[in-house]
């Protein structure tokens, strides 16, 4: 059978099963399932329990869990609603206003996670609340935290960079590096999406009263106090050396713990409630996972993307018209697989591409992190969309929708690198060597 | 019969709550660990043997075991969409089906790791790191989760055909056992 | 015949590149009667699982680092031990030595070896000069396993657990000031961002497998068999002078990027040597008949 037909049989199966309302942790198993069945001989069970048991015990994504729990303890704290009081004066001459804490909020979090399904499920407990109860458009609600939150991936620490470091034998320190300026970019044109959507159409957002004095804005401000000592106390243990990024996910854990209790919010019944919250979410992305990781190994051994790949590479493009290539490529696989997926299964074939065309693999780990990040906000199968949808009972689609308009400014940002490459080379090239 | 079952999904979530703690309890330890031998020098060094394979196991374990209780409290993910155009007699065939189809994978899945058990058994296969851990013990959580899964959706399954409520009694049991 | 291997490392990795070959001279070999694919860097089954894959014949061949399976006998791990083979023709005297034990251990999981391979030589990277055993004293080391952790205290060193990911930012923030591992690995990582200086201890000389199962060999036809075989023969002696080039180019690449190389000293070498007699016999308390055998035949 053609590689066409294949992927046609995939794809609808996938497309079928979702629409009728699978779960997508089996719609993903079973496509893989499929897919061996019609077109390999491998041994389908023993490879489904060993790719479930390889994939489930994994040390770097012990965070992940870890990272749901703090931010369901910081939910039930009130944390969350001292996080709006204080930055309210600061943002309120803002357009835009309080949605900015969508997008500052998801910067500083990425700072301390690297994922970006943590990172959306983190602040949007937070924030998500907060916002609907003042009266902002659910649809930029929604739309600035799946696109804000795919900064997980590109803020360092990222479990994807650590990926693309270790299959490309790059620095994963250098890639780390480089992740901090285009992610500052990123926040940036975010910012400026809602600033001038404000401008243009001022009648959606909410008419609050926000006029400060100088002194209430630094009274309120004391109330972000606790903020700053979590992110000061996640982020400086990695510095202070005492812990790995994975270390500081119970850091984190322990010092919202500290802040709830010392606010007076830490009751049994409160701690229950968010360990249980924060089981079922795990447990939710780590069912998803593993069902991709299933059919991550299953496309391995049809081998359908490295004939992709491959396909791709007899055209013999240029740089710029291998780019383009790729971008598309990669947007059209970041529908159905995750990230670490498609890093994992294609850098095999392309890095060779790309390093005969002469790309910067350096830059190339960062272009291709922001085009992942774009397939974390896709439907059917993007990570941000399924946190949210989780947060929120918004169904996928109304939130891909409402991601769009981040969608199209991820694109633009890898215009942006690819026209100054400088963007992503500058800072690791003043590292020594 | 419907508490019983509620009560299992809930004490299998209890355990893979248990298993989230422990390893932020254990990370949390090492990094302590780490805080003093940074305070007091090098001849207070301390390190949990093995902390990252642990941490993994008890990950693996807290992912499968909820599997059954994220799917009674509607954790897992779905797209719904299309389902909510399906009104009525339809919706329940499509309902039913897409719940049998689950559960038959999901028994397709427990067979699959009591295979994968079986073999880790007779081998004797053990974990690779400073402490030798036998490799039965952290997959047979994985076993139980995929059987509590199979459970829970053919009881979905039954519940659907027959009409009845699916998880009745579940916050009761469950303000009933909060002490669990 | 199509046979899927996994392999554990990128596709530049001179591991990857060996097998490669390996690969493309049975295909022309067999005139590609049997094509092995390879899948590289994990793509396909975890380093972590791929013995195991291999065992129950999810893919018929496949590669691993061999000392990964020290936990199921110490004679599998032995190319580990800091100090017993300090060199090229120690590590190939050892080899020859462990060979038909581990062949005899691994036949127990319906598992055949092809070649092994081994890594450069292990050295020393630390963030400043070591001139003898007292030197290590009190600096946090990396240690990953059982050998490296009483490795460490013994020179009075603090082990420490980092993951691999993890070394850069651990070597950056102090929470690690020193750790052994080989001239490719520290190339790879640009180890001169956070550290700057190289001993070549050649500590120990570590080796990669190549396993087929033995039911998937055994259906080939005799003439195919024979072909594998002799494609592994040449893959294993190519591998070994590959190895050793690859010793001096990233060497050489870490000098050219302004990491100190620093000769051990006869001194250093002297105390790390009678560091190793006491991890041996420390070693040897645990040990098996099999791994027995292995140092037995290594010292006779
Ligand atoms: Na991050
Ligand atoms: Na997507």
């Amino acid at each position: 059978m053609s590689e066409l037909m294949m992927i046609i049989v995939l794809v609808g199966a996938l497309f079928g099963m979702l629409a009728m309302g699978m779960w997508v942790g089996f719609a993903l198993t079973l496509t893989g399932a499929l897919g061996m069945f019609m077109f390999t001989s491998a041994p389908l069970g023993p490879i489904l329990a060993t790719t479930f048991w390889g994939h489930s015990h994994s040390w770097a994504l012990a965070a992940l869990p870890l990272f749901i729990l703090m931010g369901e303890i910081l939910l039930r704290s009130r944390l969350s609603e001292d996080m709006f009081s204080g930055l309210t004066p600061w943002l309120g001459k803002v357009p835009g206003k309080l949605l900015h804490v969508n997008i500052l909020g998801c910067a500083i979090f990425a700072a301390v996670s690297g994922s970006s399904a943590a990172t959306a499920a983190t602040i949007g407990k937070m924030s998500v609340p907060e916002l609907q109860k003042r009266g902002y458009p659910d649809r930029l609600i929604l739309g600035t935290l799946a696109g804000s939150a795919t900064l997980g991936l590109l803020i360092p620490p990222s479990i994807i960079l650590i990926v693309y470091g270790v299959a490309t034998e790059q620095s994963i320190a250098r890639l780390f590096i480089a992740g901090i300026l285009p992610g500052a970019m990123l926040v940036a044109m975010f910012a400026a999406f809602i600033a001038i959507t404000a401008l243009l159409k001022p009648e959606i957002f909410p008419k609050e009263e926000l006029n400060f004095s100088i002194r209430e804005k630094l009274s309120a401000s004391k109330r972000l106090l606790p903020v700053i000592a979590l992110i000061a106390g996640v982020i400086g243990s990695i510095y202070a050396g005492i812990a790995s990024p994975t270390d500081a996910a119970a850091v984190g854990v322990v010092l919202s713990l500290v802040l709830a209790w010392s606010s007076g919010s830490l009751t049994w019944k409160m701690f229950r409630e968010a360990v249980m919250n924060a089981t079922i979410t795990s447990c939710m992305i780590a069912f998803i996972l593993a069902g991709a990781a299933f059919l991550t190994v299953s496309m391995g051994f049809t081998g359908i993307p490295r004939n992709l790949a491959s396909w791709i590479d007899t055209f013999n493009l240029g740089p710029w018209a291998l780019l383009a290539a790729l971008t598309v490529f990669f947007i059209v696989l970041g529908c159905f697989l995750d990230g670490i997926s498609v890093v994992v299964l294609t850098t095999a074939i392309i890095m060779p591409m790309i390093e005969s065309v002469g790309i910067d693999p350096l830059w190339f780990g960062i272009y291709l992190v922001i085009v992942v990040e774009m397939s974390q906000i896709t439907p059917p199968v993007g990570f941000n969309l399924f946190v949210i949808q989780g947060l929120t009972g918004q169904n996928i689609f109304k939130i891909a929708m409402a991601a769009l308009p981040f969608f199209m400014l991820l694109l633009l940002a890898v215009v942006l690198i690819t026209l100054f490459p400088q963007i992503v080379t500058a800072l690791p090239g003043l590292m020594r060597g | 019969m419907r508490k019983a079952l509620d009560l299992i999904y809930l004490a299998a979530g209890a355990m893979s709550a248990l298993c989230i703690l422990t390893i932020c309890g254990l990370v949390t330890m090492q990094v302590i660990f780490n805080l003093i031998t940074k305070l007091l020098g090098t001849q207070f060094a301390y390190t949990i043997p093995s902390y990252a394979d642990f941490a993994g196991f008890l990950l693996a374990a807290a992912s499968f075991l909820a599997l059954a209780y994220t799917l009674k409290h509607e954790g897992h993910i779905r797209v719904t969409l299309f389902r909510d155009f399906l009104k009525g007699t339809l919706g329940r065939v499509v309902e039913i089906i897409t719940l049998a189809l689950a559960a038959v994978a999901a028994v397709y899945m427990t067979y699959a790791m009591i295979g994968h058990l079986h073999e880790s058994i007779s081998y004797g296969d053990v974990s690779t790191g400073i402490i030798p851990v036998p490799l039965w013990l952290p997959q047979s959580t994985l076993v139980i989760g995929l059987a509590l899964f199979t459970l829970a959706l053919v009881d979905d399954l039954v519940c659907t055909i027959l009409g009845v409520s699916k998880s009745g009694h579940l916050d009761e049991i469950e303000e009933e056992h909060h002490n669990v | 015949e199509d046979w899927d291997m996994p392999t554990p490392y990128p596709d530049k990795t001179f591991h990857t590149v060996n097998i490669q070959q390996f690969a493309d001279e049975v295909r022309e070999a067999t005139n590609g009667e049997l094509n092995i694919k390879l899948h590289t860097a994990g793509s396909l089954i975890k380093h972590g699982e791929i013995k195991n894959s291999v065992r129950n014949q999810i893919v018929p061949a496949g590669e691993f680092f061999l000392s990964l399976l020290a936990n199921e006998d110490p004679a599998f791990g032995i190319d580990s031990l800091p100090l017993v083979a300090v060199s090229y023709q120690d590590a190939a005297r050892l080899w020859e030595a462990q060979e038909p034990v581990i062949t005899e251990l691994l036949a127990k999981q319906r598992l055949k070896p092809l070649f092994s391979v081994p890594w450069p030589p292990q050295g020393l990277y630390t963030k400043k000069e070591i001139k003898t055993v007292d030197d290590l004293n009190g600096l946090k080391f990396r240690s990953y396993n059982a050998n490296l952790e009483k490795f460490a205290t013994m020179v009075g060193a603090a082990p420490t657990q980092v993951e691999a990911p993890d070394i850069p930012q651990a070597f950056a923030t102090g929470q690690v000031e020193a750790m052994i591992t080989s001239p490719s690995t520290g190339a790879n990582s640009k180890a001169w961002d956070f550290l700057s200086h190289y001993t070549p201890i050649n500590a120990w000389v570590p080796k990669n497998i190549v396993v087929v199962n033995m039911a998937a060999f055994n259906a080939l036809d005799e003439e195919t068999q024979a072909a594998v075989l002799e494609a592994a023969a040449a893959a294993e002696e190519r591998g070994w002078n590959m190895s050793r080039r690859e010793a001096e180019e990233k060497t050489q690449e870490l000098a050219d990027n302004g990491i100190t190389i620093v000769e051990p000293s006869q001194e250093l070498k002297d105390g790390l040597a009678k560091v190793g007699v006491e991890l041996l016999e420390d070693w040897r308390a645990n040990s098996t008949p099999a791994a027995d055998k292995i140092i037995d035949a290594y010292y006779n």
